[in-house]
């Protein structure tokens, strides 16, 4: 993972706390309209359809499964690191946003690697 | 031009009537009298003068019909001399001369490799190069087909590859017959790819042929290699050898590389031997197959992070020290950092970030010293900006880097006492560690989605690797930013990889893998690619060439069905504006109607399955694949994919 991106999560999740927020363990959000967002505004072109991760100018992280909590998600998409675009609310709302990381969070992550026969070879 | 279209009717069959007689006039000077008829008042073009009267009156002057020898005999002589295996070309009439000599006289060596256009042959040229070490032959037209030829020499010359080129031109103006052969000539043929071709040269005899096609091939094979270019004059090939017994061959003699200065490299090795956490960053370090298994020997010494850039092969992938994925924490922790063959430095000491404003930060924490070894410094040119950004050095040691290796290593080893040595194996245990840590990770990361459609790169990857795994694959090409080859296959040996384009011009990785897979062929080996659908577009004919010389390779598309790079740069232009994101298909996409790869290769003579959006399916797609390959032929799968 890029030492940037580590950078800006952390400094995220201190803003977080500093705000007194908890961690929305199921946070509300229109799982199925944020898949649509997530199309619409072309995050899969670099985060992949199901959210695996992917290259841009430098390996781009995954977001299956995601665990940022989503006011440090949508804080992060209005403000991103790297070469990553900015989203202003101009064209994805915050509720959008907390769409889109419903569904993410919904999706299923990593799993043992060890079922993977090919990937074991 | 008048022409028999432009004449009344009625007239005409006395237009043919008196062709007919001037030709029979022509043979008898008896009839030249009544060709001096004078001149008719109602006529607009003017009666021919006494000189035209006579020159078509006059018996011809000799015409021969036949030769015994041509300069482009001695032309194969000087190419069979220089040891060239293959020459890829298009045809063109302004090398017929040498074209016919070499199927006829020479036999058909070097064996002629018939490619549909000549970035394809260049390309073919670059991915053999790389492979067996040794350039082929390349030849076109030396105006249309060498503008055809040039984005694929420049790839050849940012990644350091020996192509040889040569092209047909015709230098004498009183010899081009009237139309093409006049937009077919120029007076500096060479001149609009000279700033990306290392050497040229337009001989002016068959003398002067042999002597600069020798000079040419030692060019181009001396470190830093690259591409060179000979314009052959029609004439030159095509007219008989006036005195074969005074032509005379040079010795082909090619250039030892250079070992950098003794006293450099004990300083470097000093300063490495010395290091809490020495890094080696290399790009285009190995050469031969050697190269690899000195790095390894130097590493291993050391005991330190080798960050391998993929130029080459260098460096094993599952070797302990290989830290390739984890390159900005090792070098964020370096204090003396090693380049060797680099050829963007900078680009490997510092990130950078593509915003409104463009910004640069060093990647190491705390202050380090680094060294340079490698040819780099050595040649440049100064308008195409290959070369990178200035990167901050602190011995700079010109030198070959394969060829240096050795005597590094043995300045090292000098300097290393028991107590460093368990402190290098400490160092080396938990490089070791981390790499693990780092497979692990990579292994993870390729769970997610695994069973997706499309199919993701990951499983595409695996997949393949499980079909090939127990072969002595040779993989020549790979999609952009498709890293999970080198993240979880086992690059164990020199030819399981020969780098990427170069000058990141698309079109390369079909041909340079239909070049690398023919010089595998002579090895048994069992060649794989990966390319990008809008790499292929710019050149499918080459399935063509691969399978009419039944060259055996496996072909993958990375089906993404985009020029995806530019897609993620339209989006990101997009968001600064804060509009039209969902629009950034446009002009970027290859959609509506996509395109079906394996149709297109069934008709060139290609093996096609595909389109592939199942991963199940991959797998026996795969076996009936390569079922074909071993059997000697090409053929293709169109696995569509998730972006990257």
């Amino acid at each position: 993972m890029d030492a940037s991106f580590v950078r800006v999560f952390a400094a995220g999740l201190f803003a977080l706390a500093l705000a007194g927020l908890a961690f929305a363990e199921e946070p509300a959000g229109d799982a199925a309209n944020g898949k649509q967002v997530y199309l619409m505004a072309r995050c899969f072109t670099c985060h992949g359809r199901v959210g695996q991760g992917g290259g841009f100018n430098y390996p781009v992280p995954a977001l299956a499964a995601i665990e940022l909590p989503v006011e440090a998600f949508q804080a992060f998409l209005r403000e991103p690191p790297n070469d990553m675009p900015a989203f202003s609310t101009a064209i994805l709302s915050d509720k959008d946003a907390a769409d889109m990381w419903a569904w993410l969070h919904s999706l299923p992550g990593r799993k043992p690697t060890k079922d993977f026969p090919l990937l074991n070879q | 031009m008048t022409t028999s279209r432009d004449l009344p009717r009625a007239d005409r069959r006395k237009f043919l009537k008196g062709a007919a007689l001037t030709g029979a006039a022509a043979l008898s000077p008896a009839a030249a009298p009544a060709q001096a008829a004078p001149p008719r008042a109602d006529l607009k073009a003017s009666a021919p003068g006494p000189k035209l009267v006579a020159a078509e009156t006059l018996p011809p002057g000799k015409d021969p019909v036949n030769q015994t020898s041509s300069g482009g005999e001695f032309m194969v002589d000087v190419l069979k001399a220089l040891d060239f295996d293959y020459l890829a070309m298009n045809c063109a009439s302004s090398f017929r001369g040498i074209h016919e000599a070499i199927v006829n006289y020479g036999g058909n060596k070097p064996e002629i490799l018939t490619c549909p256009h000549e970035e394809i042959a260049v390309h073919m040229a670059q991915g053999y190069a790389k492979m067996e070490g040794k350039p082929i032959a390349m030849m076109c037209h030396g105006t249309v087909g060498l503008q055809h030829a040039a984005m694929a020499l420049y790839n050849s010359w940012c990644d350091r590859v020996p192509v040889y080129v040569m092209i047909g031109n015709i230098i004498e103006a009183d010899k081009r017959a009237p139309g093409v052969e006049w937009v077919h000539s120029a007076i500096d043929p060479a001149a609009i790819v000279r700033d990306f071709v290392k050497w040229d040269d337009q001989p002016a005899s068959l003398q002067h042929f042999a002597e600069s096609a020798v000079r040419a091939y030692k060019v181009a094979t001396t470190p830093p290699m690259g591409p060179v270019l000979l314009s052959l004059d029609a004439e030159l090939q095509e007219n008989p050898i006036a005195d074969r017994a005074k032509l005379r061959i040079p010795k082909v003699t090619k250039v030892v590389p250079p070992v950098a200065d003794p006293g450099a490299l004990a300083e470097a090795a000093k300063l490495l031997a010395n290091a809490e956490n020495p890094v080696i960053v290399c790009d285009r370090l190995a050469r031969t197959p050697a190269g690899m298994a000195r790095l390894v020997e130097f590493a291993e010494t050391l005991q330190c992070a080798v960050i391998d850039q993929g130029g080459r092969m260098n460096f094993p992938t599952r070797h302990p020290l290989n830290q390739t994925f984890r390159a900005r924490a090792a070098i964020s922790q370096a204090d003396v950092v090693l380049g060797i063959e680099m050829n963007d430095f900078y680009g490997a000491l510092n990130a950078f970030h593509d915003r409104i404003v463009r910004t640069t930060y060093p990647v190491r924490k705390g202050p380090a010293k680094t060294i340079s070894l490698g040819n780099r410094d050595l040649y440049l040119k100064s308008n195409y900006q290959d070369f990178g950004r200035l990167a901050d050095v602190d011995l700079a040691i010109a030198g070959d880097g394969e060829a240096s290796l050795p005597l590094l290593t043995d300045q090292v080893r000098r300097l290393v006492d028991e107590v460093r040595r368990s402190a290098y194996q400490a160092r080396g245990e938990k490089l070791a560690k981390a790499r693990l840590a780092m497979v692990e990770q990579a292994k993870s990361d390729a769970t997610i989605g695994w069973d997706a459609s499309p199919i993701t790169t990951a499983r595409m990857c695996a997949e393949v690797y499980a079909q090939i795994k127990d072969e002595d694959w040779s993989l020549v090409g790979n999609a952009i930013r498709n890293s999970w080859p080198q993240r979880l296959w086992n690059f164990d040996k020199s030819h399981r990889w020969n780098g990427q384009s170069g000058g990141a011009g698309v079109g390369y990785n079909a041909p340079a893998s239909v070049g690398a897979a023919l010089a595998n062929k002579r090895h048994g080996r069992l060649t794989v690619a990966f390319g990008g659908d809008g790499d292929l577009m710019f050149v499918p004919s080459t399935l063509w060439t691969a399978a009419h010389h039944r060259i055996p390779l496996l072909y993958i598309v990375h089906n993404n069905r985009a020029y995806h790079q530019e897609y993620m740069y339209l989006v990101a232009m997009a968001a600064r504006l804060g509009r039209g994101i969902d629009r950034s298909e446009i002009g970027t996409t290859i959609a509506d109607p996509h395109v079906d790869y394996a149709t297109v290769a069934r008709g060139f003579g290609v093996h096609g399955e595909g389109p592939i959006s199942d991963p199940a399916e991959l797998a026996p797609a795969l076996k009936r694949a390569l079922a074909v390959v071993k059997s000697g032929q090409p053929a293709l799968i169109d696995v569509v994919t998730d972006p990257r």
